[in-house]
């Protein structure tokens, strides 16, 4: 048996395998659950823009080594498909939109530190134009253009979806994942089910 | 029935003139009857038309067909087969919000989609949480009493059996209720998850009163309804049939009475003749427009496509939409404030399992001057899953290290939330956009911003909820703004000049045009809306019958009592 896989192998509960229990999964669950180990590839963004985005992914989600959960992978199929969320804030375009600005504002923001692009910058600099992203402090070019705050609100949405829908996300937390048609019977503080993981201590 | 009566009988009880639960197939969970589905032609004209077959609409089909009448309801989005559609999963559930676009504005903008709008037969219940509290008789006289807000033209008491019905029917299960009425339930509680044990801890050390439920989840057997099995997923949709939507507690019982669900067909406008009166509603269904003729129209789309509908619906009889001539459509919308606190502690608590509604508490539900605000809360356990989860660490300003550090400790969390009665402004509406859908329609814009109470009443209920994860021994927490349910934006009233409709859901100046939903409640409550709107929808039922449009005399509704 392979051993289980967690994002830089930076789990908690070694030896816990969420795809273990495939098996008790129902049928349209595993088929939506496993096409994300296997994603499509990037169709809505050009090259430089996946480049930029995927380094703004693993950058906030602190992915610094393999293995990483490819993030963009899903942002990129939501917005290909038009998988958009219901509502958009009247101070900001399509999110659509919202991401190939973010894209532009990103390397403007390297190239500001004297990076080519985001991708190109050192970890530490692209921490700190993430930081200044969150606390909604970048302007001037591609960011007079939309809400900064709301943008980074909307980016990063998609990007959670991405990374905690994955399985290995499951594994690192110890989730017990997809539960139908078996259910939970050990419920309350303390218990588990015989094939839930154990915290490290 | 006594409430030690109703104990002892437990899921045993049949609710009367319902029997959606035994219809249903033990072994799948698509509603049976489909293909027997009765169908109508456009040119047939119906008696009624309902617009949503959500918590509103599907409970006024099932009510009237019961009593013969012809009716269509024409449904935005799939007839759902949970087996093949729903998936035990968080991000593979997207396809069960309405995401056509809708544009959000104000000073406190409120997040549509998953966060409060589903679509499909069943409507928003398919994905709600399923809380089904009772309103208090206190939430009738807003006005009266604390002087804000609107008295509704109806009472509890006009409600009371309609709660008591529908509550056999979901079927409740829940401790016996101490606060507003007080009242039992049909089925006995649910067992307790870790996060809700400790939240239970904290609260009583805090002399805070929470009891278990009441959730619309089936405790036992329930027809042909299994027993809940704890998965935890009741907000991606139950694929179990153990939680109540109207796609199993009335959907069943409708078709077999003659109903015709037509799903994936949009409602694009009410049609009104020169007399003043609709004569049925236009739709658009594989790509082409469509007429269903009827005697009566039903509009029971939730509170932004309501009002969207009778906006677009516009003729030069009725310039500014249908029921608009005092500029009401829209207006009044409401969400409640729902900021939640997770807190952590040694143990595991695996918030994940059990069903995320499980105590709650209406200590604080009414005024209590010395808050210094009216009105109040309620408090509920919740229990975000991993992807809401990280939502929360990010709300709390988290991401990268810090927020992965926060998923490895999932497991040590626990979720409390508030309901906040957030008071009706006038100023927060439904408008059509300039922008239109794939369909050509306009898009609603909803424009939402609080008032002083409203923030009030929001930080006082965040503050207690700190100081119950405080006394429960809580190591850390993390906070969460945010908003919940819809209701308004139609309102009932007494006059066209303060509302849309009146207290039997007719809409000012057009007779026999009606609002199923939850867009006629005129304040909101701190409960969750859902029992209430199906209990609205059934005493609408019972108006709707006496106002007429019966199926043997099809008499034009509305004539015997039109000014
Ligand atoms: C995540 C979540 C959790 C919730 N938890 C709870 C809870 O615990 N307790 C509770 O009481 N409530 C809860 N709710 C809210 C509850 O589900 C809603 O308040 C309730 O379902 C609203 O009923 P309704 O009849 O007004 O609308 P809906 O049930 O939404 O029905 C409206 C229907 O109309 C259809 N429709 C709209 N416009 C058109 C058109 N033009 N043409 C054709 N069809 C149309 C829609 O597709 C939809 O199916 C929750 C909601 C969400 C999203
Ligand atoms: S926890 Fe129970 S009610 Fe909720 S989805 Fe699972 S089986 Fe259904």
């Amino acid at each position: 048996m392979t051993p289980p896989t967690t994002p830089q192998g930076r789990g908690r509960y070694p030896g816990y395998d969420v795809l273990d229990q495939v098996d008790h999964w129902d049928e349209a669950t595993r088929r939506v659950v496993l096409a994300r180990l296997d994603p499509p590839p990037i169709r809505f963004f050009d090259e430089d823009e996946a480049r930029t985005l995927a380094a703004f992914c693993d950058t906030v989600m602190a992915q610094d080594s393999e293995p990483r959960i490819d993030v963009l992978a899903f942002v990129d199929e939501k917005l290909h498909e038009g998988r958009l969320d219901g509502f958009r804030y009247h101070d900001l375009p399509d999110d659509r939109d919202v991401w190939r600005i973010v894209a532009r504002g990103l390397d403007e923001a390297a190239r500001a530190r004297d990076f080519s692009t985001f991708a190109d910058a050192l970890p530490a600099e692209r921490r700190a134009i993430c930081g200044d992203f969150a606390a909604g402090k970048l302007e001037g070019g591609a960011w007079e253009e939309l809400n900064v705050s709301r943008a980074w609100e909307v980016v990063m949405r998609a990007v959670v979806q991405g990374f905690y829908s994955h399985p290995w996300a499951w594994n690192e937390m110890g989730f017990g994942g997809p539960a139908y048609p078996r259910g939970y019977a050990a419920l309350g503080a303390g218990h588990k089910e015989h094939w839930e993981g154990d915290e490290a201590s | 029935m006594t409430a030690t009566l109703t104990r002892f009988l437990k899921g045993a009880v049949r609710p009367p003139e319902n029997d959606s639960a035994f219809l249903l197939d033990v072994h799948r969970r698509a509603v049976p009857g489909r293909d027997r589905m009765r169908r109508y032609d456009d040119s047939d004209e119906v008696d009624l038309v309902i617009v949503g077959c959500g918590a509103g609409g599907g409970v006024l089909a099932q009510r009237l067909a019961r009593r013969g009448w012809r009716i269509v309801v024409i449904e935005r989005g799939p007839f759902w087969d949970p087996d093949e559609d729903w998936v035990s999963d968080e991000a593979g559930s997207h396809g069960l919000y309405w995401t056509d676009n809708r544009i959000i504005g104000g000073e406190d903008p409120v997040e549509l989609g998953k966060n409060n709008s589903g679509w499909g037969v069943g409507g928003s219940m398919v994905h709600f949480a399923g809380y089904t509290p009772r309103f208090h008789p206190s939430d009738f006289e807003v006005h009266a009493r604390d002087g804000v807000g609107a008295d509704w033209p109806i009472s509890y008491w006009d409600l009371k059996p309609h709660f008591e019905r529908v509550e056999r029917e979901l079927p409740v299960a829940g401790e016996f209720w101490p606060w507003g009425d007080p009242h039992g339930y049909p089925h006995g509680p649910h067992p307790l998850g870790g996060g809700a044990e400790l939240a239970a801890k904290g609260a009583m050390k805090c002399g805070i009163t929470m009891k278990v439920g009441p959730v619309a989840i089936v405790n036992g057997t329930f027809g042909n309804r299994p027993h809940c099995i704890y998965r935890g997923f009741c907000l991606e949709g139950c694929k179990v049939n153990a939680k109540a939507s109207p796609l199993v507690t009335h959907v069943p019982d409708a078709l077999e009475h003659g109903v015709e669900i037509r799903a994936d067909s949009m409602a694009s406008r009410v049609e009104t003749d020169g007399s003043g009166r609709c004569t049925g509603v236009a739709y658009i269904h594989d790509g082409a427009e469509r007429l269903q003729r009827a005697a009566a129209v039903a509009v029971a789309g939730y509170s932004i496509e309501t009002p969207r509908l009778l906006l677009s619906s516009a003729t030069p009889d009725h310039p500014h939409g249908l029921g608009n001539d005092e500029d009401q459509v829209g207006r009044y919308v409401m969400v409640q404030g729902a900021p939640q606190v997770a807190a952590r502690f040694p143990e595991l608590a695996r918030m994940y399992k059990a069903p995320p509604p499980e105590i709650s508490s209406e200590d604080f539900y009414e005024t209590d001057e010395r808050r210094g605000f009216v009105r109040g809360f309620s408090i509920q356990t919740v229990a975000p899953l991993p992807i809401e989860w990280a939502q929360h660490a990010l709300a709390d300003g988290h991401w990268g290290e810090a927020m992965r550090e926060y998923g490895r400790d999932y497991n040590h969390w626990s979720t409390l939330g508030v309901l906040c009665e957030l008071l009706p402004h006038a100023d927060n509406r439904v408008t059509l956009a300039d922008e239109t859908d794939r369909f050509g329609l306009s898009v609603a814009r909803l424009d939402y911003s609080q008032s002083g109470n409203d923030r009030a009443n929001i930080a006082f209920a965040k503050d207690k909820l700190h100081e119950v994860w405080e006394e429960a021994g809580a190591e850390e927490t993390l906070t969460i703004d945010r908003y919940a349910h819809l209701v308004g934006g139609c309102r009932m009233g007494f006059s066209a000049e303060d509302s849309v409709v009146d207290s039997d859901h007719r809409v000012w100046g057009v007779p026999n045009l009606f609002i199923a939903d939850g867009s006629v409640m005129p304040t909101q409550s701190a409960a969750n809306p859902a029992l209430a709107i199906m209990a609205l929808a059934s005493r609408l039922a019972d108006r709707m019958e006496r106002i007429g449009a019966g199926a043997e005399t099809r008499s034009p509704v509305g004539t015997s009592s039109l000014s």
